[in-house]
């Protein structure tokens, strides 16, 4: 969870790192934890209590840091880093293929199974499963194959295995 | 009625002003670190702290000079009340208590 403290400007860390460290170890994981620490970094860069100490390269590096920071989370929060028109080209054209794919593994399995869970999950796993593989291809194309892969496979199993729980527990209500 | 500057000190707070009058009483009968406040305002109150409140709160009390680091081995600093801080905190509750008396005294009318 320490990680965390890295939303943190820089100045502030060196003021209040360490013990908010100790504070941080001592609390357990919780989401709710996870955003009272974001609430707190977001604070702490649009309200600093602290006042610059002068223009020397410290201070300047502070600053560096604090814009970096800032644009990490304004990036965030605009749903991740900037895409070129050649990744999302690239992004668009694997998702309609995975689409058509999709479409076509759907009817034929339709045909074969009905209307079993596991169609059935994989039905409604599509259009999530779609966007994972439109957002994994645009942001990890500089990746490793074997990151891409992992990533790809882990989001699209995950959401499969999902919509089957829900499909199997549907179906017995 | 008119606001004492403790007052407006505190209230300036927004979000923060609720854990900011709890690190206080926290505070009132002695020195205390970040961990042994979060443990000390459960016990009185009921809440626990997160973190991020918890040091955006004490930024804030340090900042205005409400409360002051004491030195430390360990990398627990403690913080104690200031002067400043102490009347800004006896402000505080004598007004809470004065408007506690008054909806006591009408609840009990009514």
């Amino acid at each position: 969870m320490r990680w965390l403290l890295r939303l943190y400007p820089l100045r502030w860390r060196e003021r209040y790192g360490e013990e908010f460290g100790a504070v941080l170890a001592s609390q357990r994981a919780s989401v709710g934890l996870v955003v009272d620490v974001i609430g707190g970094a977001i604070d702490a860069h649009l309200r600093p209590q602290f006042q610059p100490q002068g223009r020397n390269s410290d201070s300047n590096q502070c600053q560096r840091e604090e814009t970096m920071t800032l644009a990490m989370l304004q990036r965030c929060s605009a749903g991740g880093p900037k895409l070129s028109p050649s990744d999302r080209r690239i992004a668009s054209r694997v998702t309609i293929l995975s689409a058509l794919g999709l479409a076509i593994a759907s009817l034929v399995l339709t045909k074969i199974y009905r209307g079993a869970p596991p169609v059935q999950a994989l039905i409604y796993a599509s259009a999530p499963a779609l966007s994972i593989v439109y957002g994994q291809t645009a942001y990890l194309r500089k990746r490793p194959r074997r990151t891409q892969a992992f990533v790809l496979g882990a989001g699209i199993s995950g959401m499969y295995l999902f919509m089957l729980a829900v499909c199997l527990v549907a179906n017995r209500l | 009625m008119k606001k004492s500057d403790e007052e407006v000190e505190l209230a300036d707070f927004g979000r923060f002003s609720e854990p900011a009058l709890l690190i206080l009483v926290s505070l009132a009968d002695g020195a205390r670190h970040g961990y042994s406040m979060t443990e000390d305002i459960e016990a009185i109150a009921g809440v626990r702290l997160g973190p991020g409140t918890l040091y955006g709160a004490l930024a804030r009390l340090e900042a205005r000079g409400l409360i002051e680091p004491l030195k430390s081995e360990d990398r627990r600093n403690p913080y104690r009340l200031t002067t400043l801080g102490e009347r800004a905190l006896r402000a505080r509750l004598d007004s809470m208590m004065a408007v506690a008396r008054t909806g006591q005294r009408r609840l009990a009318s009514a």
